[in-house]
């Protein structure tokens, strides 16, 4: 996955990371509103139709949290594909990943795209300061 | 132990609200406002140009141009009259509602019947930003291969309008048209297709007409 042509590489990540700064931004913010805290884990829906690749975005993520107080979070990608939807057949008509659907397999009908616009933060998890975690626990470096 | 917050916030809120006051404002001005997407180089600039050489002055025409260097394109536009805003955005691979939002307070196109978002060559980033567009056209010239709606879904399934462009190099590239069509459909089944050339002409009328169509289709709308 990440052994594209560098140039491409580049173009990529950055895209990748300024989506990790908006979710970044999100999730310090659900925790201030707790109370200080650091972050452990954070779950985002991205859908297919996003243009954005969950590899490069927890690339991304490590890189920008990387080194600051949030080192070591994780974050959590619950992937969205789009659905291909037939009306007259009242259903949805599986395909593989990455290939669509021309027509109704089985009736021959033009079929509906749905789905695949997630791009969410749906859940923050924070150890809040004071509460016990990290530095308490001794012998457990490379963990985060 | 960690506590457990749930959020439910879109991740770009904050640009889509920027976005939906854009929209506003251009609803109240009766602007068609479109958001032009595609490689670098697939002609975006030269199919403006030749828009605003078809129009010939019956339509107000003004663009924003967002590169990440030069100001090139805007000149480009200029050079025909119209007033074009070049936007720099010093490396980033896509244009914000809020860059969008400063040139609107700053420029001002007055009684502008259309005005053109050219987003940086890319067909990736600018895909998820807002801009406060009526409707994205993506753009795809026949040089580029003709695989790519199903390679770059989120953009051919997003964009209300497809320009096939560069036509008039058909015979020296082999780029299946009808491949493509089916591709589009698939992936967008209310979806417009146009195809052009800027050098020979070939489905210019076809592009504006689709063009004042929608701006009739704004303006009852507003009425
Ligand atoms: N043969 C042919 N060449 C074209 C056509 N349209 C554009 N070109 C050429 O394609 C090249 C790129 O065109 P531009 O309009 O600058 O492309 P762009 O999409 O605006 O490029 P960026 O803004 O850099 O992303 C130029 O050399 C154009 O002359 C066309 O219809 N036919
Ligand atoms: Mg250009």
């Amino acid at each position: 996955m990440l052994q594209r042509k560098p140039r491409q590489d580049f173009g990529r990540t950055l895209h990748e990371l300024s989506i990790a700064q908006e979710i970044y931004r999100t999730s310090r913010a659900a925790v201030a509103a707790h109370g200080p805290g650091r972050l452990e884990r954070v779950k985002v829906a991205v859908g297919e139709l996003t243009a954005i690749e969950p590899d490069l975005l927890t690339f991304a993520w490590e890189a920008l949290t990387g080194g600051g107080p949030d080192a070591g979070s994780l974050l959590e990608v619950e992937w969205h594909p789009a659905r291909q939807f037939c009306a007259a057949c009242n259903a949805e008509k599986p395909r593989a990943q990455g290939t669509w659907l021309r027509l109704c397999p089985d009736c021959g009908q033009a079929l509906q795209v749905s789905g695949g616009q997630e791009l969410d933060v749906l859940q923050v998890a924070f150890l809040p300061d004071g509460a016990g975690g990290g530095e308490l626990e001794e012998g457990k470096g490379g963990h985060g | 132990m960690a506590e457990v917050v749930d959020v439910r916030a879109r991740v770009l809120a904050a640009n889509e609200e920027e976005a939906a006051r854009l929209r506003k404002g251009f609803a109240a001005s009766g602007a068609l406002v479109l958001n032009l997407i595609s490689s670098p180089g697939s002609g975006k600039t030269t199919l403006l140009e030749a828009t605003v050489r078809a129009f010939g002055g019956r339509l107000r025409l003004a663009a924003i141009e967002g590169d990440i260097a030069t100001e090139r394109d805007a000149d480009r536009l200029r050079a025909l009259g119209i007033p074009a805003v070049q936007i720099l955005t010093g490396g980033a691979c896509h244009l914000d509602a809020r860059q969008v939002r400063k040139v609107m307070d700053e420029a001002h196109f007055p009684g502008v019947d259309i005005l053109f978002i050219e987003n940086v060559g890319n067909l990736i980033c600018p895909t998820s930003y807002d801009l406060g567009e009526d409707f994205k056209v993506a753009l795809l010239s026949v040089a580029e291969g003709d695989d790519k709606p199903f390679k770059y879904p989120a953009i051919f399934a997003r964009a209300e309008v497809t320009v096939v462009t560069k036509v008039d190099l058909l015979p020296h590239v082999s780029f299946d048209v009808a491949a493509v069509r089916e591709q589009l459909a698939s992936l967008n089944p209310a979806g417009e297709v146009v195809l052009t050339s800027a050098r020979t002409g070939e489905g210019i009328p076809e592009w504006c007409a689709l063009l004042e169509q929608r701006l009739a289709g704004k303006r009852r709308a507003r009425a």
